[in-house]
């Protein structure tokens, strides 16, 4: 009896320790096989779970003055996303969140409904570097950070229409940043990471493709010269009460702007609050009619004829004349003055008179010639090319009003361009506003001997007696044109709004600034361009002549005008 | 004799009669086992620990207490002569199931996950399946002994210990916890087994009961689906088939040599349960097939010492001895292989620990405490081989 129950444990202990043996097999089979055989599947299933290519940011190219100075800088940022659905919401670290994140816990609860749907919801985009740390401090499930890129504009509103801005994706919206968003935009790279499965990432595996920075973009404008022009544009303004302004210098030898500015302006770092109209960079888009400003171009149309001189004689009394029905008029009587004199006097009649007797083609043609109704090449977004109706059409009062420059529109840019024309003896140069190095080809239209005929003429506008004399430098000859505007509005011209313009350039020996100043309706009384725009002309030329260390060339003079300006100065 | 002598008979006598008191090899493999699941748990556990609980080592820490108090507990079985089990194998398995109808009275049963398995002792928990393990395996030894005659020969002999472990297994299912209740019930069928059922009457009634859970299936078709869907995993991998196919991708990251301790990606929250049911997953992915194997081949060699132990106490007449061996072999064998079996995928998710490895300090402890068991069995058969039986040495080396 024991012995045999001895036995048969002994074959049921065998049985027992087989069974463990075989399972020990099977499994130890099952391990190879999924370890060693169908590893390489196995993992090819992981890795579909865990790998990811992940983009790295790339930052956008700076944008620099034409001196190196930054204009648009991208500062590293962090963006604060949400997979809601692991967020624990009823967490009290989750109201410490939005306090750091300066936002309504309202605005949180929002990304919570998205819960089910969603897997990435951004609750603030590029917070600053301290609220990152505090986030990250925070460690809440569910909260990420992301890398991007914020643009930061140094000159803030001072050169903020030239420059334009990027939307939050950095993706360029105005100005030069969506002109030259291509050439500016980062291509980002690839990487290859391991990430865990509540998608924070664990560990970089590969960089498929490094990412490219932006490219430099360098402007034309001069950063200093920007922010005089852009304070003197903005005191003026105000202090006429104005609804606007618009300046723009060129560099005639190369067609380069060197500060372009507009009022009113904004702040790209904080757009909060600024309305859509304060982005329009004004001195490329906004159209007007030009007015006296045009005068020039009709009598250079009269000298390049071969029909007129400058001392040719005009019969500008009684100061009004009729063409079809309709008076044009000069503020007073002139008489009889020369050709030279309808500039320096601005003289409506005058210049229809030469226009009459001109036709319209060769107006027409200067018009065209100088850049009228033509982009002006800048590329800037949203430039405005301005009409020059066909000459085929012009009635005779159209042809009268066309000399003094009405029923044309022309932005600022554009009349720089073609007093540029008038600096540079005859040359047509595309406007830039990129820096550029070397010549810059031009293309002759109007003769040389006509540009310096016009140029001496505008001369003597800046004058003590001249419509324009508040625009004289001390020191400098200064050429240019004033132009006061009535605006034009349905169905006629306003009889109290106007647009005071000067337009001109500066040293007149060997111009090397062309400046067209605007001032769009100004309220305080005065309105003549002359008593308006002038003063803003002179005190920007002046500045910018210093700036650009322009030898002044009219030195006998200044010895004379020093005592002048005492007396000015003493009688003030 | 002075002590000089007796210390120099040892030495000459070492082999024969100084063999160690305690199974070295049994205990090497616990402990190796103990610290191999500790680094593992911590492993496993950092990353989810350090989220769901702001600190890296939270289940670390529990685990090494858990084995602390395992190893105390076991240091003190050890001393315990296996007679006093024997007399109190009947109070234990009531206690046992005092503690299984208590976790299913709310109040002082804790629900968790769906589970009422746990009872809030202050800052410790009890979970009431794992000491009833313990209990079953020392009742029915204890009956074997005490009716083994009836057991081999009428068929009330064999009934009655079944109808007691249905019972048991019953209210292991109330919780629910089927692994336990599966555990359980095979282990008590390898006791009987061993008891000396004829072959018959034994498989008879396995096929019967075999039949009954089958058709329990068959009635039920989403318990059958729920239980068949480890076959294919990949068939929906997000979400039946989720946890599964995590684990099967940790061990084909894991290759012959595994990615490194500590460089698991699945235990990154993408595979449920890491340092509990799923571990082995995890420690096959860092270790590789090489840690995988030699885990495997550990539990075997559990396995077998117990049967051996098991055997040698039979021949020294120790037959309680025997049968609680027996036991113990079968139930860490049994839940080791089990959960292993789950986590490659062969058998359906049960909610079941690796004894000794898988974080839970219950189980640790009770693991603890039965291999202490085992240890006392063996230290017992010394005793009775230096004092009457040194040809069993023979049989103890098989």
């Amino acid at each position: 009896m024991e012995k045999g129950q001895t036995k048969s444990h002994a074959g049921r202990r065998g049985f027992l320790t087989g069974t463990f043996v075989i399972a020990s097999a099977l499994l130890l089979w099952r391990a190879a096989d999924l370890q060693i055989f169908s590893a390489p599947l196995l993992r090819q299933h992981g890795d579909a779970r865990s790998v990811r290519d992940v983009a790295i940011a790339a930052h956008r190219g700076m944008i620099v003055d034409r001196n190196g100075e930054p204009l648009a800088i991208s500062t590293p940022v962090s963006s604060v996303w949400v997979t809601p659905k692991e967020v624990p919401w009823r967490d009290a670290r989750l109201a410490q969140l939005a306090r750091v994140l300066e936002i309504e816990p309202a605005a949180l609860r929002g990304a919570q409904e998205m819960r089910l749907q969603r897997e990435f919801v951004y609750v603030k985009r590029q917070v600053t570097p301290d609220q990152a740390e505090m986030v990250s401090a925070l460690r809440i499930p569910g909260v990420h950070l992301e890398r991007e890129y914020k643009r930061y504009y140094p000159a803030g509103e001072i050169a903020a229409h030239v420059i334009g801005f990027t939307n939050v994706d950095d993706s360029g919206q105005e100005g030069m940043e969506l002109a030259f968003d291509h050439w500016l935009r980062g291509e980002p790279g690839v990487k290859r990471v391991l990430k865990d499965r509540i998608g924070r990432t664990v560990q970089d595996i590969e960089s498929i493709r490094p990412p490219a920075p932006g490219k430099l973009l360098e402007l034309s404008i001069d950063r200093r010269l920007q922010y005089l022009a852009y304070r003197e544009l903005k005191l003026a303004v105000a202090a006429n009460g104005a609804r606007g302004g618009s300046m723009v210098m060129l560099d005639p030898a190369t067609g380069e702007v060197l500060a372009m500015a507009a009022q009113p302006s904004f702040n790209p770092n904080n757009r909060s609050g600024f309305k859509n109209e304060f982005y329009r960079n004004r001195p490329a888009t906004d159209l007007f009619e030009p007015g006296s400003t045009l005068k020039p171009f009709t009598i250079a149309a009269a000298l390049q004829s071969g029909r007129f001189t400058p001392a040719t004689i005009i019969e500008t009394g009684p100061g009004v004349m009729a063409v079809s029905n309709h008076f044009i008029r000069d503020i007073r009587d002139f008489g009889t003055i020369d050709v030279a004199n309808v500039i320096r006097k601005s003289s409506n009649v005058g210049a229809s008179r030469i226009a009459l007797s001109l036709g319209p083609e060769p107006l027409w043609q200067m018009f065209r010639a100088v850049g009228f109704g033509r982009g002006t090449g800048s590329g800037f977004p949203g430039e405005a090319t301005g009409q020059v109706q066909g000459f085929k059409h012009w009635s005779e009062l159209e042809l009268a009003t066309a000399a003094f420059g009405y029923g044309i529109s022309v932005t600022a840019l554009q009349l720089a361009q073609a007093y540029a024309v008038i600096a540079n003896e005859g040359v047509l140069r595309p406007v830039s506003l990129q820096k550029q190095s070397g010549r810059v080809p031009g293309q002759p239209v109007m003769p040389a001997a006509v540009a310096a005929q016009v140029r001496a003429m505008l001369e003597t506008v800046v004058e003590p007696d001249g419509t324009g004399h508040r625009a004289a430098v001390r020191g400098y000859r200064v050429a240019g044109k004033t132009g006061t505007v009535h605006k034009a509005v349905a169905g006629g011209y306003a009889e109290n709004r106007y647009l005071s313009l000067f337009a001109g350039f500066a040293p007149a020996s060997a111009p090397r600034l062309v400046l067209v100043v605007m001032i769009d309706e100004p309220q305080m009384g005065e309105y003549y361009g002359g008593l308006v725009a002038a003063p803003v002309f002179a005190r920007i030329m002046h500045s910018a002549l210093r700036i650009f260390a322009v030898p002044p060339d009219d030195l006998p003079a200044l010895e004379g005008r020093v005592v002048v300006a005492g007396q000015d100065a003493s009688t003030l | 004799m002075s002590r000089f002598q007796a210390r120099m008979a040892a030495l000459v006598n070492r082999r024969a009669a100084n063999r160690p008191q305690f199974d070295v090899w049994l205990i090497g493999t616990t402990m190796a086992l103990v610290l191999l699941g500790l680094i593992m748990v911590a492993s496993s556990s950092i990353t989810v620990a350090d989220r769901v609980h702001s600190q890296p080592l939270y289940f670390f820490w529990r685990q090494f207490f858990a084995a602390g108090v395992g190893i105390i507990l076991a240091i003190a079985i050890i001393r315990i002569p296996l007679s006093i089990w024997e007399r109190s194998s009947v109070p234990l398995l009531v206690c046992g199931s005092v503690l299984l109808v208590l976790v299913l009275i709310p109040g002082i049963g804790r629900e968790v996950n769906g589970s009422m398995r746990w009872i809030g002792l202050g800052p410790v928990s009890l979970q009431s399946s794992e000491p009833v393990k313990l209990c079953v395996i020392a009742y029915l030894a204890g009956y074997l002994v005490r009716h083994g005659e009836k057991v081999r020969t009428g068929f009330a002999g064999f009934i009655r210990p079944i109808g007691v472990v249905t019972v048991i297994a019953g209210l292991l299912l109330l919780e629910p916890d089927y692994g336990a209740a599966v555990v359980v019930f095979a282990t008590a069928l390898g006791m009987l087994f061993m008891g000396g059922v004829p072959l018959s009457r034994y498989f008879a009634w396995v096929l019967t009961a075999v039949a009954a859970l089958g058709s329990l299936a068959i009635i039920s078709p989403y318990r059958l689906q729920r239980l068949t869907s480890f076959l294919n995993p990949w068939e929906d991998p997000f979400n039946s088939g989720f946890q599964l196919t995590q684990a099967l991708i940790a061990f084909g990251r894991g290759e012959w040599f595994g990615v490194g301790l500590g460089s698991s990606v699945q235990k990154l929250f993408y595979l449920p349960e890491a340092h509990t049911d799923f571990l082995f997953a995890v420690l096959a992915e860092e270790l590789g097939l090489a840690g995988s194997a030699l885990v495997i081949l550990a539990y075997f060699f559990i396995v077998w010492r117990s049967f051996v132990i098991a055997h040698v106490a039979e021949q020294a007449g120790k037959p309680f001895s025997a049968y609680l061996s027996y036991g113990i072999g079968l139930i860490i064998g049994l839940q080791a292989y089990i959960n292993i079996g789950v986590n490659m995928g062969v058998l359906p998710t049960k909610g079941l620990t690796l004894p000794l490895i898988s974080f839970g300090s219950n189980s640790m402890v009770i693991s603890c405490a039965l291999i202490a068991l085992l240890l006392r069995v063996e230290f017992e058969n010394h005793e009775v081989r230096r004092r009457q039986l040194p040809e069993a040495m023979t049989h103890y080396a098989a």
